[in-house]
C-alpha cells in the first residue's frame, strides 16, 4: 500500500505539472499564429511584439512540459512495468498517432519560432496553421488511450495475445466528449490567462501603442473566454453522461451526490473533488463575467479586475489539473476502470485473466522501485529540480 | 542480406533509423556544453569578449540541438515501448534504476539549459558559469544512465563468456555463455540440481535466502521465451528439472513468468538494485567511448563550421579585425578539442572498449575481425591477426576467436532445439560487421590524420592553413559522424541474435502485434523527412556561413 501510494504520488505530481504546461501550450499554439496574423494584417507592431513574446514563452516552456511527460512515462515504466508492457503491445496505433504529431508539432514550433521575420508572411502563416493543428490533434491520440482506460472498447484476444481494433476503439463512447472537453478547456484556460496577463501588463507600462495592443487582446479575448466557459459546462455534462457506461468510475464520482448507475455501488467517495472543481469553475465564471461587464460598462477593466482575471486564469489551470485527478483517481486502483465489469471479464480468456487482473491493479507496484534508498534519492532530486524549475520561471520573468 | 536472418527485421530497421537520428543529434548535446563550459571559463579568466561570444555561439547551438534531441528522444522512447514492449517491460522490472535516474538528468538538462540562455544578461558571471556546469553535468549524467542500460544489454553483470583466448577454444559445449543467477532457496529446493549440472549449470554458493548459480544462457533464453508467452510449468522445460515429488497441480499451474520474476528479482537484489547495470563489465569502456565520441563529433563539426568561415574570409581577403580574430580563435579552439578527443578515443577509450568486447562478446569480436574462411578478411589479408589478438587480449600468444567454429545453434536449448532455432534464425552475429568495423577504423584513422595536419599548421608551423585542409573540414565532419554511426552498428547488430545478451532475443522483445511493414516504412520515411527539415533548419539558422552575422552569431 505504501509502495502504491509512492508510485501514485509521483505519477500525479509529474502529470499535474505536465498537464498545466501542456494546456498553456495548446492555447498558445492557436493564439500566437492568430494574433500574429492580425498584427500583420493591421500593421500593428505592438501586437506583433506581444505575440512574439507569447511565442518566446511557449518555446521556453515546451521543453519543460516535455520533460515532465518523460518523467511521468519513466515513473510509469519503473513502478508499473508490466502494465506498460501490456499497453505497449495493445495501444500501438493511438500512441503512434500522438508521437508522430508530437514530432510534427515540434518541427512546427521550430519552424514558426525561427521563421519569425525570416519567412514571408504567407509561409509563416502556413507554419502557424501547422502549429495550431498539430497542437489540437496531439491530445486525440492520448485521449484515445484514456478513453480505452475508461472502457476497453476494441480489445480482442487471439489466444492469449491481446490486440486492439482501432476503428472500434475510436468509437469509444467516452472519447469524443473527453477529447473536445480537453481541447476547449485548454483553449479557454489559455485565453483567460493571456487576457489576464495582458490586462495586468496594461497597467504596468506606459507605451501607448503597446497598451492599445494589450487592450485589443483583452477586449476581444474576454467574450471568447466567457463563451469557452459556457461550452465547458455542456461538454463536461456530455462527458459525465458518457461515463455512465463505466459504472465503477461513474458511481465513485456521482454516486454520493445521488446520481447512480448499475447497482449503485460506491467503492469510495470522490464527489468532494468534483464539488471543489465546480466551485472553482463558478469562481472563474464570476471573475470572467465581471471582467466582461466591466469592459462593457467602462470601456476597460479596472486594475483590480485585471488582477482577478489573471487569477481566474490560474484557477482555470488548477481546475484542469483537478479534473484530470478526478478522472484518474475515480477509477483507482484499476488502470482500466471497467475491468470489474462482468462483460469485460467474460471477454478475457480465463488463462490470461489472473495475469491481467494483477497487471491492471495499481496496488501491485514494482517492489524494486519503491525501495527506501531510491525514494530518498527521488525526493531529493525532485525537490531540487522543482525549485530549479520555479527559479527558471523567476529568471525568465525577471527584468534585465 | 544478413540483416533479415534474425527476427523482426522491419522493426529493427525502424528502431535503427529512430535511434540513429536521435544519436546524431545527441552527440552535440553531450559534446557542445563541454566546449562552451571551457570557453566560458576562459572568458571568466581573461575577460576577453571573444570567449564570451564563442561561449554564446556554442550555447546557442547546444540549445537548438537539445530541443531537437528532446523531440527525437520522445519519439525514440515511445518507439521502444511500442515496438519492443516486452523488452521495455523487462527493463522496467529489473534494470529500471538508470532509466528512472535519467529523468533527473533530463529535468536537470532542460531547466539549466533554459536558465543558461535566459540568464546571460540576468545572472552574475560566476553564477552563470555554475549554471553552465550544471547544464554540462545534465547530458553527461543522462548519458551515464542510458549507456549503463545499453552496456547491460551488451554484457549483463555476471556474464561468463564462452571463449578462452589463451587456448583459442570455444566453451559452448560446457554450457557457456553463462549468467549468474540468484535462485531463491524455495525454488532451488525443488529443482533437480544433478540434472541441471549435466545441462551446464554450476552452483557457486549460497547467500542468505538464495542459491547462486551460473546458468547457461540457452536455458535462460528459453525460460524468458516461455515467460513472455504465458507458459505454465506444465508446458515448460522447467517440468523436466523439477523433482517428481514436487510436481503437483499447483506447481504445474504456476506461470513460468512468476518463477522467472522471482529469480530475476532475487538476482538484482543480490547484485544491487541501483548498481546492477553499472557493474556490467563493458560499462566503463562504453561510457568513456560514448562521451569521447560526442566530443569528437562536436569538435569536428565546430571545426568545419569555422573552416568555412575562414575560407569565406580568405576569399574576401580579410586578414585581420575583430571578426577575423574571433573566427581564428574559435577554429583553433575547436582544433585542439578535435585533436585531443580523437587521440583519446583511439588510444584509450576505444581500446578499452575493444578489450572489453573481445573478452565478453567473443562471438561479436570474431565477426568484427572476420575470422571466417567464408569471407575476404582484411585482418588476415594484411597479416594483422597477431596484432589484433594482442590489442584484444594483451598478449601476442592469444588467439583470435574463430568464427567458423561458433555453432549456429549455441544459443538454443537442446530440448526445444528446432522450435527455438526456427524463431531465432541464427545464433552467430552477421559477418558484414567485419567490413563495417574496418571501414570505421580506417575512416577514424584518416580523420585523426586530418586533424593532426590541421594542428601541425596551426601550432607547429604557425602559418596559414592550406586551402585544401579548410575545404576538407566539412567532409570530415560528416565522415566522423559516419564513424560514430558505424560504431553503433557494430555494437548493436553485432549483438545479434540477442537483444539482451544471453537473456532475450528480438522475437521475444518485440510486440505481439507488429505493425504492417508498409506502416513501418511510412514512419521511417516520416522520420527521415523530419530529420532533413531539422538538419536544414540548423544549417540555415546556425551554421550557414555568409548570412548577415559578421560578429553577430548570437542574437
Amino acid at each position: 500500500m505504501v509502495g502504491s501510494s509512492i508510485a501514485v504520488f509521483w505519477l500525479a505530481y509529474t502529470f499535474g505539472i505536465h498537464i498545466m504546461l501542456v494546456n498553456i501550450g495548446i492555447a498558445l499554439s492557436v493564439l500566437v499564429p492568430y494574433l500574429k496574423y492580425r498584427a500583420k494584417k493591421n500593421n500593428d507592431q505592438a501586437l506583433l511584439n506581444f505575440s512574439y513574446k507569447l511565442m518566446r514563452f511557449y518555446a521556453a516552456t515546451y521543453g519543460v512540459a516535455g520533460v515532465y511527460a518523460t518523467a511521468f512515462t519513466v515513473f510509469l515504466l519503473s513502478f508499473y512495468p508490466n502494465f506498460l508492457g501490456v499497453a505497449g503491445n495493445i495501444a500501438l496505433m493511438p500512441f503512434a498517432i500522438a508521437i508522430l504529431l508530437i514530432v510534427v508539432h515540434f518541427t512546427a514550433i521550430t519552424t514558426y519560432y525561427y521563421g519569425w521575420n525570416r519567412f514571408s508572411d504567407k509561409a509563416h502563416n502556413i507554419a502557424g496553421i501547422f502549429l495550431a493543428i498539430s497542437a489540437l490533434l496531439i491530445p486525440l491520440g492520448f485521449r484515445a488511450v484514456f478513453a480505452f482506460l475508461n472502457t476497453p472498447k476494441g480489445l480482442y484476444f487471439d489466444g492469449i495475445v491481446a490486440r486492439l481494433d482501432l476503428t472500434e476503439a475510436l468509437t469509444n463512447p467516452t472519447l469524443l466528449p473527453l477529447y473536445l472537453k480537453s481541447v476547449v478547456a485548454a483553449l479557454t484556460a489559455g485565453l483567460i490567462l493571456v487576457t489576464g496577463y495582458a490586462a495586468v501588463k496594461y497597467y504596468k507600462i506606459s507605451d501607448d501603442s503597446y497598451r492599445n495592443a494589450l487592450k485589443s487582446v483583452v477586449d476581444r479575448g474576454v467574450p471568447w473566454a466567457l463563451a469557452g466557459l459556457g461550452l465547458m459546462l455542456i461538454l463536461g455534462l456530455w462527458y459525465a453522461l458518457s461515463l455512465r457506461v463505466v459504472e465503477y468510475k461513474f458511481n465513485n464520482i456521482f454516486g454520493p451526490l445521488g446520481w447512480k448507475v448499475g447497482d449503485g455501488t460506491v467503492a469510495y467517495n470522490l464527489s468532494w473533488l468534483l464539488i471543489i472543481k465546480l466551485i472553482l469553475y463558478v469562481a472563474q465564471v464570476y471573475l470572467v463575467y465581471t471582467a466582461y461587464t466591466s469592459i462593457k460598462k467602462n470601456g476597460f477593466l479596472s486594475q483590480k479586475d485585471a488582477s482577478n482575471l489573471l487569477f481566474a486564469g490560474m484557477l482555470a489551470l488548477v481546475t484542469i489539473v483537478l479534473g484530470e485527478y478526478l478522472n484518474a483517481f475515480s477509477q483507482y486502483p484499476y488502470f482500466i476502470a471497467d475491468v470489474t465489469d462482468p462483460k469485460v471479464i467474460q471477454s478475457i480468456p480465463p488463462e490470461v485473466l489472473p495475469y491481467l487482473a494483477n497487471v491492471l491493479n495499481l496496488t501491485n507496484v514494482n517492489t524494486l522501485a519503491t525501495l527506501t534508498s531510491v525514494q530518498v534519492l527521488t525526493i531529493g532530486f525532485m525537490a531540487f529540480l522543482s525549485l530549479a524549475t520555479v527559479y527558471f520561471f523567476y529568471i525568465y520573468f525577471k527584468e534585465k | 542480406m544478413e540483416w533479415g536472418i534474425y527476427p523482426a527485421a522491419a522493426d529493427r530497421l525502424l528502431s535503427f533509423i529512430g535511434i540513429a537520428v536521435h544519436w546524431t543529434i545527441l552527440q552535440y548535446v553531450v559534446g557542445l556544453p563541454l566546449l562552451a563550459f571551457v570557453a566560458e571559463l576562459l572568458y571568466l579568466k581573461t575577460g576577453d569578449q571573444k570567449w564570451l561570444k564563442i561561449a554564446k555561439t556554442l550555447v546557442k547551438g547546444f540549445i537548438i540541438v537539445f530541443a531537437v534531441g528532446a523531440a527525437t528522444g520522445t519519439a525514440s522512447e515511445f518507439g521502444l515501448v511500442l515496438l519492443w514492449p516486452n523488452l521495455t517491460q523487462a527493463a522496467g522490472n529489473y534494470i529500471y534504476f538508470p532509466l528512472y535516474a535519467e529523468v533527473f538528468a533530463f529535468l536537470m538538462e532542460v531547466v539549466f539549459i533554459y536558465m543558461l540562455w535566459y540568464g546571460w544578461e540576468k545572472l552574475p558571471k560566476k553564477v552563470h558559469v555554475i549554471v553552465m556546469l550544471f547544464a554540462l553535468i545534465g547530458p553527461w549524467f543522462s548519458a551515464a544512465m542510458i549507456v549503463s542500460v545499453n552496456s547491460y544489454m551488451v554484457a549483463p553483470t555476471g556474464l561468463e563468456p564462452a571463449y578462452n583466448p589463451a587456448t583459442g577454444q570455444w566453451l559452448f559445449d560446457q554450457g557457456y555463455p553463462k549468467l549468474l543467477l540468484a535462485v531463491p532457496t524455495d525454488y532451488a529446493n525443488i529443482l533437480n540440481v544433478t540434472l541441471l549440472q549435466q545441462l551446464g549449470m554450476e552452483v557457486v554458493g549460497q547467500n542468505g535466502g538464495v542459491v547462486l548459480v551460473k546458468m547457461p544462457a540457452r536455458i535462460i533464453e528459453r525460460l524468458v521465451y516461455e515467460a513472455w508467452h504465458g507458459y505454465t510449468v506444465q508446458d515448460s522445460i522447467l517440468k523436466l528439472v523439477i523433482k517428481p515429488e514436487y510436481l503437483n497441480q499447483d506447481v504445474l499451474n504456476t506461470p513460468v513468468m512468476a518463477i522467472l520474476d522471482a529469480i530475476l528479482k532475487a538476482t538484482v537484489n543480490y547484485v544491487g538494485v541501483t548498481t546492477v547495470t553499472f557493474k556490467s563489465p563493458v560499462y566503463l569502456g562504453s561510457i568513456l567511448h560514448v562521451i569521447g565520441s560526442a566530443i569528437t563529433v562536436s569538435s569536428f563539426t565546430v571545426l568545419a563550421a569555422y573552416a568555412m568561415r575562414k575560407l569565406q574570409l580568405r576569399q574576401k581577403g580579410v586578414k585581420n579585425g575583430e571578426y577575423y580574430e574571433y573566427v581564428d580563435t574559435f577554429f583553433k579552439f575547436a582544433a585542439i578539442f578535435a585533436l585531443v578527443a580523437i587521440v583519446l578515443q583511439g588510444t584509450v577509450f576505444g581500446h578499452l572498449m575493444g578489450t572489453e568486447i573481445a573478452e565478453y562478446n567473443p562471438e561479436k569480436f570474431a565477426a568484427m575481425e572476420g575470422t571466417s574462411q567464408s569471407i575476404f578478411s582484411i585482418s588476415r589479408a594484411f597479416g594483422l591477426e597477431k596484432l589484433m589478438a594482442f590489442l584484444g587480449y594483451g598478449s601476442f600468444n592469444a588467439h583470435l576467436p574463430n568464427y567458423d567454429e561458433i555453432p549456429k545453434d549455441y544459443c538454443v536449448c537442446s530440448v526445444t532445439h528446432d522450435q527455438d532455432l526456427a524463431r531465432i534464425g541464427d545464433c552467430r552475429p552477421p559477418l558484414f560487421l567485419h567490413y563495417v568495423y574496418y571501414t570505421k577504423i580506417g575512416l577514424a584513422i584518416l580523420s585523426g590524420l586530418f586533424v593532426l595536419g590541421v594542428a601541425y599548421y596551426l601550432f607547429v608551423k604557425k602559418t596559414e592553413l592550406p586551402e585544401i585542409l579548410l575545404k576538407l573540414a566539412l567532409p570530415f565532419a560528416i565522415i566522423i559522424q559516419a564513424v560514430s554511426w558505424m560504431g553503433w552498428v557494430v555494437r548493436e547488430v553485432g549483438r545479434k541474435p540477442w537483444t539482451i545478451y544471453g537473456v532475450m532475443t528480438p522475437d521475444v522483445a518485440r510486440t505481439f502485434n507488429p505493425a504492417p511493414t508498409s506502416l513501418v516504412a511510412l514512419v521511417a520515411v516520416f522520420f527521415i523527412v523530419i530529420l532533413g527539415i531539422l538538419a536544414y533548419a540548423v544549417w540555415k539558422f546556425l551554421w550557414l556561413p555568409g548570412k548577415e552575422e559578421v560578429g553577430m552569431e548570437v542574437s
